[in-house]
């Protein structure tokens, strides 16, 4: 019903605009619903901090001010800060990375944290075991080690999930936990332990670690930056290479394409001779490897170089980037900018729980708020209980965008497309 | 050498009991997310529903304690406020995915993650200088409830008979939920409902109201288990205290077909899987680390039986599908 009055209008509508204006729309359209998601989030936040009001000697405004301040220049405030953020953001990437190719697929990957787990304990295993190996065949081997055990966790729900029916959340679930106890056991387990009474492994060797990278810049340059205030290591280039891998699986590989036909219409990827099953379970492995590189890069680059029990199954990087991937929109680009996003709020929650007395779990209140204002769609609910006069009016043009992004969002909703254009009419009446 | 030790702790009372409480703990939100799915609205959330339920139980029986009231009445306050509290933050997960036609997975990742927030933060707010919640004393507990002179039948009476009070409650629950949905009026419509709503809505069923009451249901069960966690079996809240638990009643209720029953069995089987662990622990007494090990039993019996037994299983047709009456 909605196709011919987008026949008729749309050829009207698009010479008059230029280039440039229907890009700003288009990355506008993309961008709009999840930065209005983060503003209202933080208002949302805002609330919170008001009706608890933590910090008593100063009236609440004030607290909510400070709180947000002491947020942002904590993450993003001094180099240091900086460094410290993107030290999160790097893992997150990967992990989300790993998220997002999964819902590409119509596939929810809640198993990140396992296979960041199996990945970084993978990882220990073999710097651990040869020692005496260089840094330049040792380093390569280590990451692909937890390549291989991160895309053989995925691996599991892919293949339990293409030939035999289990649903992934349920198993990717299950391996999660698998994976935490069983890393407490290797972590605590006599030839990688540290001497009694400590539940972490030994630390890796020099030879097996990543380079911060003030630390190449000194060696460079002859400066003298402190590697303990710039601690951030090289792993974060190597998450930026990750995505360009990421966007040209999905946008510029066959494989990429047959995975968004699974995602958006499985009946019809069937129907057109794509191979569903095997492209599922290898969907999943390259889940896993994206997400084991999470834990093996964060291990090898950060200080400490030791695995600690029970420290998997409290990191939330896995948790959080299903938050991530979905406020990208599962792009590459929106990863990067999400990731910043979250991993900030998540350094900046240590500055602000110290200076602003504002406990750092307030950062997990404003993420679910997100997660809840970009899953509901609530925005064309919300414009249809506006009255008439106020409702903002759309070019018709904009609605191939609007289904577009409706569905990469939701891969496994298979009626979302019908949801929209059965909504969409609303919206042109009023035109 | 392996096989006694496997009999000795398959026969041991102690491990039975554990594996009931454990059973009964995440047979409630499993019932819960049974009820929820099969309106045809996807529930993960129950981990964040148990939760916030074994906040509030601990908050307001502590509250009700400080103001005076008698340990009891405490008690059944705060485990009131625990239904409650689950309730309404099943009812955020109502609106998001009946209402606003949100992807119902997201929702429930969302609840998950805000209720794991949430507590924690009020934590924090609530009792001075942020220190945590203090351990509540024995008679601000749930008790258990021994049946008199069955209790003292050896074996059986520990296992069956001198369980918590909230045991007994969940198995009537367990055999209501599975009457209410196969044996009457209303489950049938609930049913229907799932399977396809817009039948169900041209036979005159209103399907969002339907939903809306399955899912709350569902979060009152949660908060109900999340008040036998922290009142009855830790007797104190910390933060992020249910550690997966409700996961646990979600796979429960895929491995049970949806149906309460079936949930029940599964509940059951993990329920042993980590009864058997501190046991098994005699397999290697000098290896103290060997728990850990042992405990990924029950997550590794959910897998093994997810290939093997139960094969394939059909959520209801519309399961997760928000219902678009003008659609079709």
């Amino acid at each position: 019903m909605a196709a011919p009055v987008k026949q008729t209008e749309a050829p009207e509508q698009r010479p008059s605009r230029s280039k440039l204006g229907s890009l700003a729309r288009k990355y506008g359209a993309a961008l709009g619903p999840p930065v209005f998601a983060v503003i209202l989030a933080m208002i949302a936040g805002a609330i919170v901090i008001l009706i608890t009001w933590p910090d008593k000697t100063v009236d609440p405004f004030t607290n909510i001010i400070h709180a947000y301040a002491t947020l942002f220049t904590g993450s993003y405030g001094s180099f240091g800060n900086i460094s410290d953020t993107l030290v999160r953001v790097s893992p997150l990437i990967f992990a989300s990375i790993s998220v997002a190719i999964a819902f590409r697929a119509g596939l929810f990957n809640i198993g990140a944290a396992g296979q960041l787990a199996v990945g970084a304990m993978a990882a220990d295993m073999i710097g651990l075991t040869f020692t005496s190996w260089p840094s330049w065949l040792l380093i390569p081997v280590m990451l692909l080690a937890s390549i291989l055990a991160g895309a053989l966790w995925g691996g599991i729900a892919g293949f339990l999930k293409a030939y035999r029916g289990a649903h992934e959340v349920i198993s990717t679930i299950m391996l999660n936990w698998i994976a935490f106890y069983g890393t407490d056991y290797l972590i605590n387990s006599p030839p990688f332990a540290a001497p009694l009474g400590i539940t972490q492994t030994i630390a890796l060797p020099p030879n097996a670690t990543l380079p911060p990278i003030a630390g190449v810049i000194n060696q460079i340059f002859g400066t003298q930056l402190d590697t303990f205030t710039y601690k951030v290591d090289i792993s974060i280039f190597f998450a930026l290479i990750a995505l360009v891998i990421y966007w040209f699986i999905i946008s510029r590989m066959t494989f990429g394409y047959e995975l968004r036909v699974i995602g958006q219409n499985p009946k019809a990827a069937k129907y057109a001779g794509i191979p569903t099953k095997r492209n599922t379970f290898l969907v999943m492995a390259i889940a896993g490897g994206f997400a084991g590189l999470a834990g093996s890069t964060n291990l090898m680059g950060q200080p400490g170089y030791n695995l600690t029990a029970t420290a998997f199954s409290i990191l939330p990087t896995g948790f959080d980037a299903i938050a991530v991937a979905l406020i990208g929109q599962t792009t590459a680009i929106g990863i990067l900018l999400a990731s910043l996003l979250i991993g900030g709020l998540r350094s900046g929650s240590t500055a602000m729980q110290a200076i602003a007395h504002v406990d750092p779990n307030l950062v997990l209140i404003i993420e679910a708020l997100v997660l809840f204002f970009i899953a509901a769609q609530f925005l064309p609910v919300l414009r249809r209980a506006l009255p008439a006069w106020l409702r903002p009016r759309f070019v018709p043009t904009l609605q191939a965008t609007v289904i577009d992004r409706t569905i990469v969002a939701q891969p496994e909703n298979g009626k979302g497309d019908a949801q929209n254009v059965a909504e969409i009419p609303d919206i042109e009446k009023e035109e | 050498m392996f096989f006694q030790i496997l009999l000795r702790a398959l026969t041991s009372q102690n491990t039975w009991h554990t594996a009931l409480e454990f059973a009964a703990l995440i047979l409630l939100p499993a019932i819960g997310g049974v009820i929820s799915e099969r309106s045809g609205v996807v529930n993960i959330a129950m981990e964040g529903l148990m939760l916030v339920g074994a906040f509030a139980s601990v908050i307001v029986t502590l509250a009700m304690h400080s103001i005076g009231a008698s340990d009891p009445l405490s008690v059944i306050v705060g485990v009131l406020a625990a239904i409650l509290a689950g309730g309404l933050m099943a009812l955020i997960h109502a609106g998001v995915s009946i209402n606003f036609k949100a992807n119902q997975v997201v929702s429930g990742v969302a609840i998950n993650i805000i209720a794991l927030g949430l507590t924690s933060y009020l934590v924090f707010v609530l009792t001075p200088a942020g220190q945590g919640v203090p351990s509540l004393s024995d008679t601000l507990r749930l008790p258990v409830f021994p049946w008199g002179p069955l209790a003292n039948i050896p074996w059986l009476g520990y296992v069956l008979f001198q369980q918590n009070v909230i045991f007994y409650v969940a198995i009537l629950i367990l055999i209501g939920a599975q009457f209410l949905l196969f044996g009457t009026n209303i489950g049938l419509r609930i049913r229907a409902v799932g399977e396809h709503p817009q039948a169900a809505d041209t036979a005159g069923v209103n399907v969002r109201l339907l939903r809306y009451l399955c899912v709350v249901s569902s979060g009152l069960l949660s908060g109900l288990a999340g008040a036998y966690l922290a009142l009855g079996e830790a007797g104190i809240f910390n933060p992020n205290m249910t550690a997966g638990r409700g996961y646990i009643a979600l796979a429960a209720v895929i491995f049970g077909k949806y149906t309460p029953l079936g949930a029940a069995v599964a509940c059951l089987i993990f329920g042993l899987g980590g009864g058997l662990a501190l046991p098994l622990q005699d397999l290697n007494p000098n290896n103290s680390n060997l728990v850990s090990l042992l405990s990924t039993l029950p997550y590794l019996l959910v897998l093994i039986a997810l290939v093997g037994v139960v094969g394939r299983t059909t959520p209801p047709a519309a399961d997760g599908i928000p219902y678009d009456p003008g659609s079709e």
